[in-house]
């Protein structure tokens, strides 16, 4: 069974009676709210249904907005690329953060740089992914406060290799994973439970990387003839 | 749905369920329908013949509120229209009691909650364009002066209240659940009044969200109401097709486009078998609705290679052929194409605050904020198309010989080889509530890299033949 998009297995009550009430339109709420993000940034949770109902309280009262806290919202919305997140947070935003207007703001500017990151993470361009975190200050700054951001990122990394591959080059995985030696070892061990071998990096088969071959065969419902039976019954021929 | 509009093919027929048979319901929306054509023609008549319950101004105003403004209206009569539906909405939420009033049809209900947004969203667009604009002082000047007018809390309040008066949320939990709605209706939800106007202000919600950019939010809207051609919604065409059209759009928004094509689809089919009924004013409106699921259905398509039902492969081909094969194609020459129809198909997003009219440059059209933010997407993905064609053709492929065939570098290809991988595990609907789903396989294409090699798997699709049987067979008797 699939997880509903707005359930977060961690989400206090008084959230979650927060999101199912109209206080979700209370400004007041915006510090509840805003706890909040402070929470899953320190614990490594997330919760992007709640995230969006903060965006959006900051959507119709652009005076309460926090800068830290929606480039920490983005942030988090990065560790779980590729899900829709962070565009679904973009939406939510005020038009003008992604005109590429020179004047534009230090929220602007946040937010086209961790752009560039969500495009490179979309595109598993991960080796130009670290090397644009590396490349400036500010993406230090912009992700200091979620705990244990570079490692969420490997994990994801991970799980989309694990889906498309069964062993891939150490060195193209270290390039990509940004970590080498010792720690890509016992990351790559410890943490995703593959193997090394020599230069390879062996992932064991799951249901996403076998690429076996099927025939799906059309499924014939009785329903569908139901309409040519009555007509059987309506002009005996 | 009872037995009323019984088809008289039926009489002399064996025994049967017909609260089941969905050819009746088809038939029973049909003649809904052709009540509402011939309503349409007759409004203010209606109105007038209904015995007059309330007051008489009332009842005017009633059907002032279902009534379209002139294309040319000025600002202050947007104003005007906007001050007249807070009395009208607040005497119908605080009167003591509920009003005692008639109400002619369901489609009166829609068509006031309809017009509402619609004003509501033509306002923010006006104001948006002309802050951007900033070329006439008058008109600024009035908008700043009246900043709430139109305002996002207010509307919503109105949408919100209206549910909650009518305990609609409660009264469609009941019905799912088995029970007699009635019984959770209580004094406000019982009457027809508040019912239809709390019924669709769901849907109005629905819209409402959707064209603010939260699309989840959107979507999540609807848990209480079940898509299906008995919900109430169905009974009034255009609520029928909105509703779908803002579902199935917000899905696509969500990178869900396996479920935004099944409701693009869904009632894109619907429409192309009820259009006979559809010769009037509204048809205009319908055909310029459906060419436009039509142009998200193309986009959709592109992203989630599918087959379609035949009507709607037929209809697209015809429609927008060769931006399809173009989409389809992929490629940096498929991206004017994905804005173009992305521009002309999506519904014209707002912006909930009054602008910055201090600094014009800021305003930026919402609509270009969204197109944005998709075709970040679509850049994303655009590589995908020409990487499953080659690999369609082969069981096993050296990552540098495709490399080379596609002339890119080996590094490249691995990334694209593993969006598209990424891009083919989706979220799709399964059961429970519209937001739920499951992640699954949506490409009948697979692979798997094992160092340079890619193994490639292919889930046939064996011959469809009951489709292209029942059609014939419809045909020749």
């Amino acid at each position: 069974m699939g997880v509903p998009f707005d359930y977060a297995p961690e989400r206090p009550e008084h959230i979650d009676a927060v999101l199912n009430g109209l206080d979700r339109y209370n400004p007041e709420t915006t510090t509840t709210f805003q706890d909040y993000v402070a929470a899953q940034c320190e614990n490594q949770t997330y919760d992007c249904y709640a995230n969006l109902a903060l965006l959006k309280l900051y959507q119709f009262n652009p005076h309460l907005n926090r800068d830290e806290t929606i480039t920490n919202i983005l942030v988090k919305a990065l560790t779980v690329f590729p899900s829709p997140d962070f565009s679904l947070c973009l939406s939510l935003l005020q038009p003008h953060v992604l005109s590429p207007q020179p004047s534009a703001n230090s929220l602007a500017e946040a937010v086209q740089k961790l752009t560039v990151l969500h495009t490179q993470l979309n595109s598993a361009s991960y080796a130009d992914f670290w090397a644009t975190l590396d490349s400036d200050d500010l993406y230090a700054d912009l992700t200091a406060d979620v705990q244990g951001f570079e490692e969420l990122m490997r994990v994801r990394m991970a799980v989309v290799v694990s889906q498309s591959m069964q062993s891939i080059d150490r060195k193209v995985l270290e390039q990509w994973l940004n970590v080498a030696g010792d720690k890509f070892e016992s990351f790559v061990k410890e943490v995703c439970g593959w193997r090394v071998e020599g230069e390879k990096v062996v992932i064991p088969l799951n249901k996403e990387n076998e690429a076996r071959s099927s025939v799906v065969r059309e499924n014939v419902k009785f329903d569908q003839f139901s309409r040519m039976i009555r007509r059987a019954y309506e002009q005996p021929a | 749905m009872s037995v009323r509009n019984v088809p008289t093919y039926q009489q002399g027929a064996p025994e049967r369920a017909p609260a089941d048979d969905s050819d009746v319901e088809e038939e029973a929306l049909a003649n809904d329908y052709r009540e509402q054509v011939q309503y349409e023609g007759g409004y203010d008549d209606e109105l007038e013949r209904v015995p007059s319950s309330g007051p008489q101004d009332l009842q005017a105003q009633l059907a002032a509120a279902a009534q379209p403004l002139e294309y040319q209206a000025t600002l202050e009569t947007k104003i005007a229209s906007y001050d007249s539906y807070c009395n009208l909405f607040h005497f119908i939420l605080n009167s003591d009691g509920p009003v005692d009033i008639d109400v002619p049809s369901y489609f009166w209900a829609w068509e006031v909650i309809d017009e509402f947004i619609y004003q509501f969203n033509s306002f923010c667009s006006h104001r948006q364009r002309v802050a951007f604009k900033a070329d006439n002082e008058e008109e600024i000047m009035v908008l700043r002066e009246n900043p709430n007018t139109w305002g996002c809390y207010s509307v919503l309040n109105v949408l919100y209240s209206l549910i909650q008066r009518s305990q609609i949320s409660e009264q469609l939990a009941a019905r799912k659940r088995g029970e007699d709605g009635a019984l959770y209706a209580g004094e406000y939800g019982n009457r027809p009044l508040y019912q239809m106007l709390g019924y669709f202000s769901i849907v109005g919600l629905l819209r409402v969200h959707c064209l603010l950019g939260d699309f989840s939010l959107a979507i999540k809207t609807l848990d209480d109401i079940e898509l299906n051609k008995k919900a109430m919604f169905a009974r009034v065409m255009a609520a029928h097709f909105s509703t779908y059209y803002y579902v199935g759009f917000s899905y696509m928004m969500m990178h869900r486009y396996a479920d935004a094509i099944r409701m693009f689809t869904h009632i894109l089919i619907y429409i192309s078998r009820t259009k006979n009924f559809q010769k009037n004013a509204q048809y205009d409106a319908i055909t310029k609705k459906a060419d436009q699921m039509y142009a998200l259905v193309a986009i959709c398509v592109a992203f989630h290679p599918t087959r379609l039902d035949d009507t709607i492969h037929t209809a697209l081909r015809e429609k927008y052929g060769e931006q399809f094969a173009k989409m389809q194609r992929g490629g940096p020459e498929a991206l004017p194409v994905f804005e173009e129809l992305f521009r002309s198909a999506c519904p014209r997003f707002i912006s909930p605050t009054p602008p910055d009219f201090d600094n014009p440059h800021l305003n930026v059209d919402p609509v270009e904020h969204h197109l944005a933010i998709f075709m970040e997407e679509v850049k994303n993905n655009m590589y995908s198309p020409m990487v499953r064609s080659y690999l369609k053709l082969y069981t096993t492929m050296d990552l540098t010989k495709l490399a080379g065939f596609l002339e890119v570098d080996p590094e490249t290809l691995r990334g694209w080889l593993l969006v598209n991988k990424q891009r083919s595990r989706q979220v799709r609907h399964t059961e429970g509530g519209l937001l739920d789903g499951e992640v699954v396989n949506s490409s009948d294409l697979d692979y798997a890299m094992e160092g340079d090699l890619i193994h490639v798997s292919e889930a046939k699709v064996g011959r469809r033949l009951v489709d292209w049987y029942l059609r014939n067979l419809a045909r020749t008797y």
